[in-house]
C-alpha cells in the first residue's frame, strides 16, 4: 500500500508541476484553474501520500492540508466561472500576480486562524476534512456542468476538446472525494468489515489515481492544444 | 451672349468672386462713375450701367433667362460668388451710357442676320421710314460697332475703344465688311430720354450682397457636408469590409468566438474620425492577440494575425 501511495504521490507531483508550469506560460484565465490543481499537490498529497514525511502527525499540518485542499477546489471553480463569463461576455480582467498573492494571502490567513485557536484535535480535523470533501464533491458536479456549457460556447476553437478532458478529471475527482466523504459521513473507518467500506476504500484509491493521471494528462494535452 | 462695345477700360479681367461687390458699387457711386460693369460667367452675362454715379440699369442674361433691375443684381451677385466669373469695367460718356441702357432693354427686331445675306440699305431706309429709335449692332468675331437711331435718324456711331458717340461711320462700316459679320436690330419704344431711377437708392445693395454671401456660404457648407458624408460612407464601407475580412480569418482559426472577439475589438477601435490604417490597427492586433490567447496558442494566433495584416494590405 505504501508503494501505491508513493506512485500516487509521484503522479500528483507530475500533475502539480505541469499545472503550475501551465499557469505561468498561458493566459491569465488559466492561472486560477492551474493554481487550483497545483494546490492539490501542496495541500493534500504531500502530507497524505507520503507517510514517511516528517510532521505527518502534526495536527496543524493536517489541518492546513485540508484547508489548502478546500482552497484548491474553490480556486478551480472560480477559474472555470471566470472562463464561462469570458465565453459569454468576452470580457476578462485581473492579473496573474494578483491571483498568486491572493492565494498566498489566504493560506497565511488560514494558518494564523489555526494558530490563534486551540490545537485541532481528531474531531476538529475530521470536521475540516468533511467540509473539504463536501466542497470537492458538490463543486465537482457543478464544475462538470459549467465546463459542459463552456465547451458548447467554444466548441469550434482549438482548445474546446481540452474542456472535455476537464469533465473527465472532475468525474474522477468526484469518485475520489465522494468515496472519502461517504466514508467520513458514515464513519466507515470504524466499520472496516462492511462491504461499503471496502468498495469506498478502493473507489477512493482508484479515483485518486485516475484523478492524478487525468490532471497531468489534461494539462499536457492543453499545452499541446495551446502551442 | 450680350454684345457690347468695350469702351475705355478702367479694370479688366478681375475675378468678381474676390471683390466685395457692395463696396465696389458704393465706390462707383461716390466716384460719379459713368460706364458699365460687365460680368461674364459660364452661366450668363451681367451688366450694370452707371450714369454719373447712378446705377441706372442692371441686366443678367443667358439663353433661358432675362433678369433686370434687382433680380439682375441679385443673380449677378450669386454668380460672382461662385468664383468662375470675369469682371470688366469700361468708362463711357453719359449719353452713350444711356444709349447702352436703351440697347440692352430694347426689343430685338432682327437677330444674328448675316450681312452678306441682308440688304443693309433697305434696312436703313426702313428704319428711317418707320421712324424707329434704337440701335443696329454690327459685329464680327473680333469687333463690334453700334449705330444709334432716334426717330429714324442716325444719332451716331460707336465702336470698340471709343468712349463717346462719333459722327463718322468709318469704323462701323469696316466691321460690316469683315468676314462673317452679322447685324442685330434693336428698337425702343417710348421716351428714351426719360431720366432713369437710381437702383442703388431704392435697393439695399449691402443687404442683397449679404444675402448672396450667406446663401453662398450655405451652399458651400451643404457641399462640404455632402462631400464629408460621401467620405464617411466610403470610410464606413472600408471599415465594414475590413471587419468582415478579419471575421472570416478569426472564424477559420478560432471559430465563432474568434469572430465575436474581432467584433468586440473593432468596436473599441478608436479612429477619432481618421481613416482605418495599418498603424491604427496595431492596437487592435495586440488586443485581439491577447484575447485570443484564451482559446488558442501563440502559433495559431500569430498565423491568424499575419493573415489579417496581409488581407488588410490587399484591401488598401
Amino acid at each position: 500500500m505504501e508503494m501505491f501511495q508513493v506512485v500516487l504521490g509521484f503522479f500528483w507531483l507530475v500533475a502539480g508541476c505541469v499545472s503550475f508550469y501551465f499557469s505561468i506560460g498561458n493566459a491569465r484565465v488559466w492561472t486560477s484553474i492551474a493554481v487550483g490543481f497545483f494546490l492539490i499537490l501542496v495541500g493534500e498529497i504531500i502530507p497524505g501520500a507520503l507517510p514517511f514525511l516528517p510532521g505527518l502527525n502534526n495536527p496543524y499540518v493536517l489541518a492546513m492540508g485540508h484547508i489548502i485542499g478546500t482552497l484548491a477546489i474553490l480556486m478551480m471553480s472560480y477559474g472555470f466561472q471566470e472562463y464561462y463569463v469570458f465565453t459569454r461576455t468576452l470580457d476578462f480582467e485581473g492579473s496573474k500576480l494578483h491571483v498568486y498573492l491572493t492565494v498566498v494571502g489566504v493560506i497565511v490567513a488560514s494558518l494564523v486562524f489555526l494558530l490563534i485557536n486551540p490545537t485541532p484535535d481528531e474531531g476538529v480535523l475530521r470536521v475540516i476534512r468533511i467540509v473539504e470533501n463536501t466542497n470537492w464533491v458538490f463543486l465537482s458536479l457543478i464544475n462538470i456542468d459549467l465546463i459542459r456549457k463552456i465547451h458548447l460556447n467554444i466548441k469550434d476553437t482549438p482548445i474546446s476538446n481540452g474542456f472535455l478532458a476537464f469533465m473527465v478529471v472532475f468525474a474522477c475527482i468526484f469518485l475520489w472525494k465522494g468515496s472519502q466523504l461517504y466514508m467520513d459521513v458514515f464513519s466507515l473507518d470504524t466499520k472496516q468489515h462492511l462491504i461499503n467500506y471496502t468498495i469506498s476504500h478502493y473507489a477512493n484509491l482508484v479515483g485518486n489515481l485516475l484523478a492524478s493521471l487525468s490532471v497531468g494528462g489534461t494539462f499536457l494535452y492543453l499545452g499541446k492544444l495551446l502551442r | 451672349m450680350i454684345l457690347l462695345p468695350r469702351g475705355n477700360p478702367v479694370k479688366e479681367n478681375i475675378n468678381p468672386g474676390k471683390v466685395n461687390l457692395a463696396d465696389a458699387l458704393g465706390k462707383m457711386r461716390q466716384g460719379k462713375f459713368t460706364g458699365y460693369m460687365r460680368f461674364d460667367f459660364p452661366e450668363g452675362t451681367g451688366v450694370f450701367i452707371y450714369q454719373e454715379g447712378r446705377l441706372i440699369s442692371s441686366l443678367f442674361e443667358n439663353e433661358r433667362e432675362h433678369l433686370i433691375a434687382y433680380d439682375g443684381i441679385s443673380r449677378t451677385f450669386d454668380e460672382s460668388l461662385n468664383g468662375n466669373g470675369k469682371l470688366n469695367i469700361y468708362r463711357l460718356s453719359t449719353e452713350l451710357a444711356h444709349s447702352i441702357h436703351t440697347l440692352l432693354h430694347g426689343e430685338v427686331l432682327h437677330k444674328g442676320q448675316d450681312l452678306q445675306l441682308i440688304d443693309i440699305k433697305s434696312l436703313l431706309i426702313r428704319m428711317r421710314e418707320e421712324k424707329r429709335s434704337g440701335c443696329l449692332r454690327i459685329y464680327s468675331k473680333e469687333h463690334i460697332a453700334l449705330i444709334f437711331y432716334r426717330d429714324g435718324s442716325p444719332l451716331g456711331f460707336f465702336h470698340d475703344g471709343s468712349t463717346d458717340i462719333e459722327t463718322t461711320a468709318d469704323s462701323s462700316m469696316s466691321v460690316a465688311k469683315e468676314p462673317g459679320a452679322k447685324v442685330d436690330v434693336l428698337v425702343t419704344r417710348g421716351d428714351g430720354e426719360k431720366s432713369l431711377a437710381d437702383l442703388m437708392e431704392t435697393a439695399d445693395i449691402t443687404g442683397m450682397w449679404g444675402a448672396a454671401v450667406a446663401e453662398r456660404q450655405r451652399q458651400r457648407e451643404e457641399q462640404e457636408n455632402a462631400a464629408s458624408k460621401t467620405q464617411e460612407t466610403k470610410e464606413s464601407d472600408r471599415r465594414q469590409r475590413t471587419q468582415e475580412l478579419f471575421q472570416s480569418f478569426a472564424m477559420a482559426h478560432l471559430g465563432k468566438i474568434g469572430s465575436l472577439l474581432v467584433d468586440k475589438e473593432f468596436d473599441k477601435l478608436k479612429l477619432n474620425g481618421g481613416q482605418i490604417s495599418e498603424s491604427a490597427l496595431d492596437d487592435f492586433y495586440t488586443k485581439l492577440g491577447k484575447s485570443a490567447r484564451m482559446v488558442a496558442g501563440p502559433s495559431k494566433i500569430d498565423k491568424m494575425l499575419e493573415e489579417m495584416k496581409k488581407g488588410f494590405k490587399g484591401l488598401s
